[in-house]
């Protein structure tokens, strides 16, 4: 009886104590570098395209959407960003290039997507030269997805691709020129494509043996209209390889400024900078 | 959690042990031998903090058991970091107050201390000229941090035949490290909350 009793006393505790449990679980960190994190923070490329597949883009249809770079430990901005793009009409998704986390730090990742997730719309991410710091390119993968990928979205095919060299010591296969052709060599049914990246083809922390093929693969590839990028925090505009492609280099979440890219008929681009 | 269980299991014989013994013949006749200078005061196993998924260390105690230092190494398994990773921890910790709750059982409300780890087995950690000078303002491999926390000691009866008090003691502290700080302070606005930056570890300790 007086067991009894005490048992079932102690078993209104199994509440409390299951979710001390849960949040010390997810507290308990071996080390930075830890990339355990729960289900809903894993395969997030996965999950945001599979989002914005679900809002198809008719054929002949304008695509509008957001691009900026660098979110970093930028946290307060990125609450005031979500709030600007939610604000944007017809936008589709919104577009990182790279340097998602400081530190290569999986916490860090999901940080940023507790921001990013309160969007409108789904956004995607590139991979940046402080995500692979450390063990972040582990936990980029574990986070977000793979390094390289592409996809098509209404007339236009997206290629993104790891440009960060100086991370894998100039190595010389990063960016992989040969992913890049063979994805950049079919249209896979669009009208139009776009390259994004972290570290523009031109920089010092770009593999410089590697800036003209890169070049070459987008100036020769079927009509690729865009290549963009961040890693800089300031943006720019500009056909420097004059082939046809523009290269446009975004700011970060630090600058308070992002890009309404809008994309029409074969070429035609529109490009606005909002502040924030 | 899982960890935490393995750690009660084994904390729990060497309990039962001391339970078993007869408390009369416990008491300390003679005085205890005195120890080596060298001879570490106690021994510790803990998870998580940011110093292993396990971590074992011995340690030091100062200032009538207020202050203590311990030295940890840990291991972090491949599938959890991307690599195998150990780490070598020193931390130093200043417990003010201690609390009989009973006879046989003390509690350190507050422990108060600070941490430097370094990791070994980072996969980018750079190697000589792949970055110019200062491009990344932080270290990979070398953390520091502040801790805060609390213990919960059995006072073990005297080795017999030594002499030498026992105790055992399970402990959490409360933790964070350089670059988590640096995320906070740089978004006041609320951006991250404080607890967001926090880590979490649980261990115990045997003093004999």
């Amino acid at each position: 009886m007086c067991l009894s009793a005490t048992l079932r006393r102690w078993f209104r505790l199994v509440p409390v104590v299951a979710l001390l449990g849960l949040a010390g679980c997810d507290m308990l960190e071996f080390s930075p570098s830890d990339h355990r994190v729960p289900e809903e923070f894993t395969r997030l490329t996965e999950k945001n395209l599979a989002k914005l597949q679900a809002r198809p883009l008719a054929a002949g249809d304008t695509l509008r959407f957001v691009f900026t770079g660098d979110s970093q430990k930028f946290y307060d901005e990125a609450e005031e960003l979500v709030k600007s793009v939610n604000q944007q009409p017809g936008i589709s998704f919104l577009f990182v290039a790279g340097d998602v986390s400081d530190f290569g730090l999986a916490r860090e990742l999901r940080w940023v997507d507790e921001k990013l997730r309160r969007l409108k719309v789904p956004y995607l991410t590139v991979v940046g030269n402080h995500d692979l710091v450390g063990n972040g390119r582990e936990a980029y993968q574990h986070v977000y997805g793979p390094l390289n990928y592409s996809f098509v979205y209404g007339d236009t095919k997206f290629v993104l691709i790891d440009t960060n060299s100086r991370e894998y010591n100039f190595n010389h296969k990063v960016p992989d020129i040969n992913w890049l052709q063979t994805q950049l060599a079919t249209l896979d049914g669009a009208r139009r494509q776009v390259v994004m990246a972290h570290v523009p083809p031109d920089d010092g922390d770009f593999d410089s043996t590697l800036e003209i093929p890169y070049a070459q693969a987008l100036g020769t590839a079927p009509n690729v209209v865009l290549g963009l990028s961040g890693h800089n925090h300031s943006f720019r505009i500009g056909e420097y390889y004059d082939d046809g492609v523009t290269y446009i280099n975004s700011d970060a979440f630090s600058e308070h400024s992002y890009v309404v890219v809008t994309m029409w008929g074969d070429r035609q681009f529109r490009i606005k900078r909002v502040r924030f | 959690m899982k960890r935490f269980f393995l750690l009660a299991v084994l904390l729990l014989p060497g309990v039962a042990a001391h339970a078993a013994t007869p408390p009369d013949t416990s008491a300390a006749a003679v005085p205890p031998a005195p120890r080596k200078w060298w001879r570490p005061a106690h021994l510790l196993l803990q998870t998580g903090g940011g110093l292993g998924q396990v971590a074992a260390g011995a340690g030091y105690a100062l200032a009538k058991n207020r202050l203590e230092t311990d030295v940890l190494f840990g291991y972090v398994p491949r599938k959890y970091a991307g690599s195998t990773l150990s780490l070598a921890s020193l931390k130093v910790m200043y417990s003010p107050f201690r609390l009989q709750v009973a006879p046989k059982v003390q509690v350190l409300p507050l422990t108060v201390g600070a941490y430097a780890s370094y990791t070994h087995g980072i996969a980018n950690d750079g190697v000589r000229g792949q970055y110019p000078k200062d491009y990344y303002w932080f270290s990979v491999d070398t953390r520091v941090g502040p801790l805060l926390g609390g213990r919960v000691t059995y006072l073990a009866p005297p080795l017999a035949a030594t002499g030498q008090p026992r105790r055992v003691s399970a402990y959490y502290e409360l933790g964070t490290n350089d670059l988590y700080i640096a995320s906070f302070f740089g978004n006041l606005n609320g951006g991250l909350g404080f607890g967001k930056i926090l880590t979490l570890a649980l261990g115990v300790k045997a003093d004999f």
